[in-house]
Formats: C-alpha cells, sequence, structure tokens
C-alpha cells in the first residue's frame, strides 16, 4: 500500500451517499474490491460550522512533559498545565477558559469520547479525562450535562472510569461486548456495505452520538492498530460510535480505509465533534489497540490539541513509524506476507508479526474527504 | 435477627451467601479443597453478560446479570426455578439474608426478593447506580452508591436508618466488623465509619479511587487502590501499618485466610503477603489483566482471569487452569464436588 491511496469521493452532506470505486493501488495489493459503501445521517441534521476539520484545519499543537507519566503513573497538575498550554496555542487565546469557550457553551451536553480498549495499559488517562471535565465545568457546563462514553461498558470497567470520574459526571458503555442487537444505536444513521459476506452489513451510529450529546471530546490514544495502521483521533471516533464494525477485518485484510475516513463524514457525528486532545503519556508502538506487553508501550508524556483529526493523526502516524524504525521494526506501510500470523499471543509478542495487512492510508483517505490535511508540508505543527 | 450471610457458621456446608463466601471475605476457606474440574455437569445461558459474582445456598445458585435479569437456578440440574427483571443494569453480586436475596441496580435501587419465589420484598433509592453488594450485619443491610454515599437500611423493610456522604464515587462493597463499617472510595480515601451511626471515624487517602473491597483481618484493614498500591491499615485509627507496590492499578479485592492475603493487580499478577508484615510471599503472573478478586480453599487459590486458575497457595505455582470463566469481578463458588462459575459472556457453568 503507498501513501497516496484514496477514496473518490464527491460531495458529502448529510444524504446518503454512495461510495464506490477506490483508488487501484488498494486493490493491486490484494485487497478485495472495495464495496459500494452507503452512508445514511441523520435526516434533516443541520451541519455545524465548527464541523471537522473545525476551527483550525491543518493546525497540531503537541506538548510534552516526561515528568508528566512516571513508571505508569500520570501527573495531574503536570497534565493539567499542558491541557492548557495546548488550548491557549491552538486557539490563540490567553486563558485556558477563553480556549475552552470556542467550542463549548454552558447549555452543551458535551460527550468525551475515551479510548478505554488497551486498559490497562493503554488508554485515555483518567488525569486527563478528569482535567478535560474540569474544563468545560469551567465554561458553565454542569456535571449532569457531562457524558463520558465509549462503546464497550466492560473495557471501561476494566479502566475503572467508573470510580475515578466526579460524581454526577454521566459513565456510559452504549453497548456490552455480549449482546446482539442495536440497542443504543439510532436506526436511521448507519453505513451500509457487505465486505466479506456478512449477515448484517450495516453499523448504526450510538444513539448517544446522534441525539443526546451536542457537542464531543474526542480524547484518543497513541497507539499502532494491527489493522487501521494507528489508531487516533479518526479511528477513536469512527469505531467508536459504530456498533458491528469488526466484519470490516477478516485477516489479513481489513477495509478501516476507507470506512474510518466515511464513517466520521457521518452527520451528525462530523458536526459534533469539534476538538480532539490526544493522550500520548502512553505510546504503544506495537501490539496496538489492545496489547497489555510493557516492551512496546514508551511514555513520552506527550498530548496533543487539534481541531483537524486527520492534521492531528498524520503527526501521530509518523510518531509510531519513527518509534518503530528506532526499534528495528517494520513499517506500517509493509505489506509482506510473512508478516501476517493468526496467532494473537504471537503478534503481541513480536514486533515483526501482525494479523493484518495494516490500512494507515486511512488518514489520507480521510483527509481526501475533505476531514482535514494529511499532508505533513501544510500541516501548522506547533511543538511547544 | 440471625442472617445467613453474617452467620458464617450456621451456613449449610457448600452455603456461598455472599461475596467471597461471607462477610469475613474468606473465600470458602476451610470448606473444600477444589480439584481439577473434568466436565461440566450442566451449562446454563444467561444470555447476557455477567459482571458480578454468583451465590449458593439450599441448592439454589443465584446469578445477576448486566441486562436486569436475576436468577435462580436448581444447583443440582441448571434449571431455572424462578427469574426477576429489575429495571436496570445489574452489576452487583447479590447477598442473600434470612429469606431475602439483595442486590443493588444502575437503577439507583437496592432491591429485597423473597428468596423462593423472586418476588419484590421492598426497594430502596439512592440517586446513582449501586454496584457494591449489599452486607448485613445484626438486621441492618450496608452498600454503597455511586452518588458517593454509603446507606444503612432496615434488612426487615428496606427503611433508612442512616446515610453518610463521602467524597467520591463507592463501588467498593462495604466490610461490617462489629462496630465499624470499612469501605473504599472513588475520592482514594479508605473510611471507617460508625456501624450505629455512619459518623466517620478515620479516613486514610490513597494516592488513586479505590473500587476494590475491603477485608480485615487480624486488627488490619486490607485493601487495593487504582494507585498500584496494596494497603494494610490499623483497623482502629486507619494508620498504615505496610503497603506494597504492584505494576498498575488495583481492582481486585483480597482475600484471606490465615496469615495470608492474596490479590490481584492489573499488571497481571496474582500477589500473596503475609498479612501481618506485608512480605511478598509470591507473585504468580497469569498473563491476563486481573479485576476479579481470588478465594482462598484448603490447597487451591482459585482466581478467574481469562479461565478460572487454580493455584498452590504455598507457592503461586500454578495447579490447573479451566479455559472457561472469564470475569471482571466474578468469583468461582468453590463446594467441593463442584465449582459454579459466572462468564462475563454470560455462561453459568456446574464443573465437577
Amino acid at each position: 500500500m503507498d501513501r497516496r491511496s484514496f477514496v473518490k469521493a464527491g460531495c458529502l452532506g448529510s444524504a446518503s451517499l454512495l461510495i464506490q470505486g477506490l483508488d487501484p493501488m488498494v486493490r493491486a495489493e490484494s485487497l478485495p474490491a472495495v464495496p459500494p459503501i452507503e452512508l445514511h445521517s441523520l435526516p434533516g441534521y443541520t451541519p455545524s460550522s465548527l464541523a471537522m476539520p473545525g476551527l483550525f484545519p491543518g493546525r497540531v499543537v503537541e506538548v510534552r512533559d516526561p515528568k508528566a507519566i512516571v513508571r505508569n503513573r500520570v501527573s495531574q497538575p503536570i497534565v493539567r498545565r499542558l491541557l492548557d498550554q495546548a488550548m491557549a496555542e491552538l486557539t490563540g487565546e490567553k486563558s485556558a477558559r477563553d480556549a475552552w469557550a470556542k467550542f463549548v457553551v454552558p447549555k452543551d451536553v458535551v460527550g468525551i469520547k475515551i479510548n478505554p480498549s488497551g486498559a490497562p495499559a493503554c488508554c485515555s488517562s483518567p488525569e486527563l479525562i478528569r482535567e478535560i471535565i474540569s474544563s468545560v465545568r469551567s465554561i458553565g457546563v454542569p456535571s449532569r450535562n457531562i457524558v463520558v462514553y465509549d462503546r464497550y461498558s466492560y473495557e471501561m470497567d476494566i479502566g475503572a472510569y467508573q470510580s475515578l470520574l466526579p460524581t454526577e459526571v454521566r459513565i456510559v458503555g452504549i453497548q456490552d461486548a455480549f449482546t446482539s442487537g442495536i440497542a443504543g444505536y439510532e436506526p436511521t444513521v448507519y453505513c451500509d456495505a457487505n465486505f466479506f459476506g456478512e449477515w448484517e452489513t450495516r453499523s448504526y451510529m450510538a444513539r448517544i452520538v446522534s441525539h443526546e450529546v451536542t457537542t464531543i471530546i474526542n480524547v484518543p490514544t497513541m497507539k499502532d492498530h494491527s489493522a487501521s495502521g494507528i489508531t487516533g483521533a479518526l479511528k477513536n471516533l469512527a469505531y467508536g460510535t459504530f456498533n458491528n464494525v469488526a466484519r470490516t477485518h477478516q485477516a489479513p485484510h481489513t477495509f478501516t480505509n476507507p470506512l474510518i475516513g466515511l464513517m466520521c463524514t457521518i452527520e451528525p457525528l462530523r458536526s459534533k465533534a469539534v476538538l480532539h486532545i490526544m493522550d500520548g503519556m502512553r505510546q504503544v508502538w506495537h501490539g496496538g489497540p489492545l496489547t497489555q506487553v510493557q516492551d512496546f508501550i514508551e511514555q513520552p508524556g506527550i498530548l496533543m490539541a487539534a481541531t483537524d483529526p486527520v492534521a492531528m493523526d498524520t503527526v501521530e502516524l509518523e510518531a509510531i513509524e519513527k518509534k518503530r524504525r528506532e526499534h528495528g521494526a517494520p513499517s506500517l506501510w509493509e505489506h509482506d506476507a510473512k508478516s501476517i500470523t493468526p496467532d494473537n499471543n504471537l503478534f503481541f509478542h513480536d514486533a515483526t508479526k501482525n494479523l493484518f495487512f495494516r490500512q494507515p492510508g486511512h488518514v489520507e483517505a480521510a483527509g481526501k474527504l475533505g476531514l482535514g490535511i494529511s499532508d505533513m508540508k501544510q500541516i501548522d505543527y506547533r511543538l511547544l | 435477627m440471625m442472617t445467613t450471610a453474617e452467620k458464617t457458621n450456621s451456613q449449610s456446608r457448600g452455603d456461598w451467601p455472599t461475596l467471597l463466601a461471607d462477610n469475613a471475605r474468606t473465600g470458602g476457606q476451610g470448606q473444600h479443597q477444589p480439584r481439577s474440574p473434568e466436565k461440566a455437569a450442566w451449562q446454563f445461558r444467561s444470555g447476557s453478560a455477567v459482571r458480578s459474582a454468583p451465590i449458593l445456598a439450599d441448592g439454589l445458585l443465584y446469578v445477576a446479570t448486566v441486562s436486569g435479569l436475576v436468577h435462580a437456578i436448581d444447583a443440582a440440574t441448571g434449571i431455572s426455578r424462578w427469574k426477576f427483571e429489575a429495571a436496570g443494569q445489574v452489576h452487583s453480586t447479590p447477598s442473600l439474608s434470612g429469606g431475602m436475596v439483595l442486590f443493588g441496580c444502575d437503577d439507583g435501587k437496592v432491591y429485597a426478593l423473597d428468596r423462593h419465589s423472586g418476588k419484590k420484598l421492598w426497594e430502596t433509592a439512592t440517586r446513582d447506580e449501586v454496584w457494591s453488594s449489599a452486607v448485613v450485619r445484626d438486621g441492618v443491610v450496608f452498600f454503597g452508591s455511586a452518588d458517593g454515599t454509603v446507606y444503612a437500611v432496615e434488612a426487615g423493610s428496606g427503611h433508612q436508618k442512616w446515610s453518610r456522604d463521602l467524597g467520591g464515587r463507592i463501588y467498593s462493597t462495604p466490610h461490617a466488623a462489629e462496630h465499624q463499617l470499612f469501605v473504599g472510595c472513588g475520592d482514594g480515601k479508605i473510611y471507617s465509619l460508625a456501624r450505629e451511626s455512619g459518623k466517620i471515624l478515620w479516613e486514610t487517602p490513597t494516592g488513586n479511587g479505590i473500587d476494590s473491597s475491603p477485608a480485615v483481618a487480624d486488627g488490619l484493614v486490607l485493601i487495593g487502590s487504582e494507585d498500584f498500591l496494596v494497603y494494610a491499615l490499623n483497623e482502629d485509627n486507619g494508620e498504615v501499618r505496610w503497603k506494597y507496590e504492584t505494576g498498575l492499578g488495583i481492582a481486585s479485592s483480597p482475600a484471606v485466610s490465615g496469615n495470608l492475603v492474596v490479590i490481584g493487580s492489573k499488571d497481571g499478577h496474582l500477589y500473596a503477603f503475609d498479612t501481618q508484615t506485608g512480605q511478598l510471599r509470591w507473585k504468580t503472573g497469569l498473563e491476563e489483566v486481573v479485576t476479579a478478586p481470588p478465594v482462598i480453599a484448603e490447597g487451591a487459590v482459585c482466581i478467574q482471569a481469562g479461565g478460572l486458575v487454580a493455584l498452590d497457595p504455598g507457592n503461586g505455582k500454578t495447579l490447573w487452569r479451566a479455559a472457561l470463566g472469564a470475569a471482571i469481578q466474578s468469583v468461582p463458588v468453590l463446594t467441593g464436588d463442584v465449582i459454579y462459575l459466572a462468564s462475563l459472556n454470560g455462561e453459568i457453568y456446574a464443573l465437577r
């Protein structure tokens, strides 16, 4: 796979959309042909001016402090400082409160989309979530109108978010991993595609996104991903909002490219996800998203802020690639059949192995869909 | 009023009426040595994930599911005797008290059911979900709520005796001692409350929130914290007698047997300490995140982590493994001939 793969997409709006015909490079590398993908946004929804790529297309602010995490313990005071610095730099505002006021108003119902998969070794840090909650409260949003959520409640349990976050803030797992059906999902908002002959071809948007929250603060983690190459802002939103997404992988193939970007264009997700704060306290360079193997997890103490998820993920992708190079691991872009294994345990312990032909091109594909900027030369990357 | 959960000595042999067998959190110690199971006597498909632990009394196994159903299952045959549907999800391990089954629910209520018929006897409301198990002592039911409050209600009626607001969400199951109640809290503190009034007697801070449920042995309150540490506190004043740092947070709860305390950590290890000194006896890697409490039976420590694992309490070496029973907070019921097991995926097993 090379980095120029893209989705041939026209204008994207809240109406349904039929996507056909991907870049030939995708098929050339033995990925089965991408089927037609239908997208159905929420009927009648009016897109917001804050819709991705948001207020600051192409801008990514990165702050870091190696003391922000020591032996897996995250320092909440340092995270507070990093968050304030990043928000001020992103928005150009002098105070953190003014910075947050660009994205949140007191009447909002604010969803904080965390990434608990990989808990406890690498997930959205409760310390950072506490500070985001505190910042949202500072705008005048009452605690009862703040919802910390993700798809799988059992992963949130392992991360102990329920006990570690302030009372009154709602903690919601949209579904349990062991229940079927679409309870918790909106039947009119979905994407429909038959990737591998599966019986259920639709993936529905969570109702908490379609109807309950008015604004989403996205808190991805900094990890490689066995299928999509990396999991960052885009993947956390897409595969963390729609159900029935495991069907898009059938080893060694995966349709995370183009599906991740396409899902992020569906309204109201595109409009509501106004801010992305990447938790790079820990950085997984192999074994993601679920690894617990500490050998592949570094603790650089990074925090990034952006409104443009594509630009943010492009920076993340470069960072994970660099880290893999430093460790002598194959590139995320490498598609070598010899590196593919069906053995999860081998994959978790051997950085030369993988479960899928990774698809890091999903980031660039999302850029082609208008979700942001994927060319590093055009990205306004600010390392403080 | 003598209740099943509080009077271990009065239990029928094999009964397991509350979390970790009895209010002393003995985990069935001294009852039976669980041998390696060879087959499933029966399997019950609940149809929903199970996060909590089953309990057992008088030949009935009680299991609560995340979908809000509480099942009473014939322990001999695996046939459902009755089921009760609560108004919300259930994460709380049920407890038995006299003729009642008590459990907390995500609708903010604690329910009391007739344990023979499943009919609701009473309910009492809090302002948020109840994941902690109800603990019964001297006719009073104690439990914590995610609204940050510990409640004491009359076991016969559900009428509130007292409540005490603490500083964070409460998922820890209280330990009811003779005069004190001990409980961990999401604000990172371990509290001692007066059992009669709920007055705070002492509080000891840790470095992060607490999910773990305390055990008490030889004057020590034993508990884990999300700050990675295992604590042993003086039960009279909360002074830290010893603490031990593991590799990640602790949601598991300690099981105590004699001078041995065993607890799991999210770092994937099970740790065993000398109760009095905190000296590490052994540490065994399970290659799974450990969040459930262990149980200590004669000759084996059992833990659900990925599957069911039995370890030698003397040295932590693995005795046997069964590839069933992945769990977040579930605990096997050990009765000698049979091991009852609830799995995260909703399967309930009787293993022989």
